[in-house]
């Protein structure tokens, strides 16, 4: 790693320690628009021309909340790096058949909420939901385990950044939560659940995990100071208990005890071998199945190479104009696919 | 041959800059302190290319330019901190960081070098104390930036 940006000692460390273990470079880019939680491009999920990795932040990142970003990432590539040494590295992905059972799916619990409603959802938007729920179900299934996954192992690993990993914890946690609320009232009621259960039981799981007296030096902070003496878990509770999806809270318990069953027993501390990478990555596999079938939606993925899941995102118009095809037979005309 | 010019080559320079165009951007920093040697900004902004560009020592040598001309100049004092840094010369990085947190006090990445340098130092609980202040502001900085964004979409 070759760079001009000041780096705290532990996370200088954390990055050789990746790099060594991984036989890989790794390098930083600041950029004005990047994504809040940083954006990692590696060398396991894309072809790369060189093996080195690209960990994006933005901007106005320039002490710890950089560093925190950095360490997610470096997480993150640890644990795909020794699933594709150790093992096999996969991801969840989807086909042209598991695309129409799901959005098959969808379109049945949709005709149910739709049936029960007064003010009905013009057909056409209908149509061009089921593609874009079954999408996002995708896109969250393939982060949220492991978010909460490497979340715990930094706070562990890492606890001179707990503090910042608490502003971007609750930071993330809003911008989820917001999710979806505009589209409330379109997408099937059981699918808007799931998705906040699911956000409810990373939230809950790191609000057990992150302790509260961490939180205190942010607390200077005038827009923070309302959060004073609340325990973290006290926060989120509160916060969701307020929101519109408290019906959430019933599945999301059950999430969280999937969860917890799975993410209790991790020796966080261990070594940091790339078998304690591989074990962590072998635990993801294993909660992503469980929270996959407890949403009954597991013929909806399958996992797959990266490479197959890049595929398919470049399919997927093809995949949404076949799946709808297949629904709706000759009741669409030649113009339906394509979100 | 103007001052005000010399501030309109700075200022095409500075766009360059942002888009990672180093070359570009030099070429209007030497115009405008052709036009005007006594322009601290100048000095200053040809610096902080030569930081990016992984040029401590001669960065080093225009902030000092920079600093002859006005002392007082905080964004000098902040960036040289991270020209010291890179050339890990702790002790003098840590200087310059202070100095420059002492005449902004806002200036996150300042008290955040303050605190890397420190920590190499080996003085732990001060690091933690200037992390903390560095912290503070980068998190404003961060809901600045989210607030921008909201109004923006």
């Amino acid at each position: 790693m070759k760079t001009e940006m000041p780096l705290s000692k532990p996370i200088r460390r954390f990055i050789s320690q990746t790099e060594e273990m991984l036989d890989t470079q790794i390098s930083l880019l600041r950029q004005p628009d990047a994504d809040p939680g940083g954006t990692l491009i590696d060398v396991y999920t894309y072809d790369m021309e060189k093996n080195v990795n690209v960990i994006i932040f933005p901007a106005q990142y320039v002490g710890l909340l950089k560093d925190f970003v950095i360490a997610k990432h470096c997480t993150n590539l640890l644990i795909k790096g020794a699933a594709h040494k150790k093992a096999k590295y996969m991801v969840c992905s989807y086909t042209e058949d598991s695309v129409y059972r799901g959005m098959r799916q969808i379109y049945l619990d949709a005709l149910k909420d739709e049936a029960k409603k007064q003010d009905k959802l013009p057909v056409n938007k209908l149509i061009q939901m089921l593609f874009i729920l079954f999408t996002h179900f995708n896109d969250d299934i393939n982060e949220l385990p492991w978010n909460a996954l490497v979340n715990a192992s930094v706070y562990h690993r890492m606890p001179k950044i707990r503090k910042t990993q608490l502003y971007h914890v609750m930071k993330e946690s809003k911008n989820d939560m917001d999710e979806m609320i505009e589209q409330e009232s379109i997408i099937p009621r059981r699918y808007f659940v799931l998705n906040k259960a699911m956000f409810y039981a990373r939230d809950m799981f790191l609000a057990k995990t992150l302790p509260a007296d961490e939180l205190m030096p942010v607390l200077n902070i005038p827009q923070m100071k309302k959060f004073n003496h609340l325990e973290v878990k006290e926060m989120l509770t509160t916060r969701w208990t307020h929101t519109a999806w408290y019906q959430s809270k019933v599945f999301g318990d059950n999430m969280l005890e999937i969860v917890d069953k799975h993410l209790d027993k991790v020796e966080w501390n261990a070594p940091p071998t790339l078998d304690h990478y591989l074990e962590l990555y072998k635990l993801g596999v294993n909660l992503t199945n469980h929270l996959i079938s407890y949403m009954t939606m597991k013929d909806w993925f399958i996992w797959e190479e990266p490479k197959h899941l890049l595929q398919a995102h470049a399919m997927k118009e093809d995949y949404e104009k076949q799946a709808l095809k297949k629904i709706f037979g000759d009741l669409l005309g030649e113009s339906w696919g394509g979100t | 041959m103007t001052v005000k010019e010399a501030a309109e080559f700075a200022k095409k320079g500075r766009a360059y800059a942002q888009r990672t165009k180093y070359k570009e951007a030099m070429a209007y920093y030497n115009k405008a302190l052709q036009i005007d040697p006594k322009y601290p900004e100048g000095w200053y902004l040809r610096a902080s290319v030569l930081v990016e560009t992984g040029k401590p020592e001669e960065a080093i040598a225009d902030f000092d330019r920079a600093l002859a001309l006005n002392q007082n100049y905080a964004d000098a004092w902040s960036k040289k901190a991270l020209a010291l840094y890179n050339l890990e010369r702790f002790n003098d990085a840590l200087l310059a960081a202070t100095r420059a947190s002492t005449l902004n006090g806002n200036d996150a990445s300042a008290w955040y070098i303050k605190g890397v340098c420190l920590d190499e130092l080996g003085r732990s609980d001060e690091a933690q104390e200037a992390y903390g202040k560095s912290l503070e502001l980068e998190i404003i900085l961060d809901m600045d930036a989210e607030r921008k964004k909201v109004r923006k979409s």
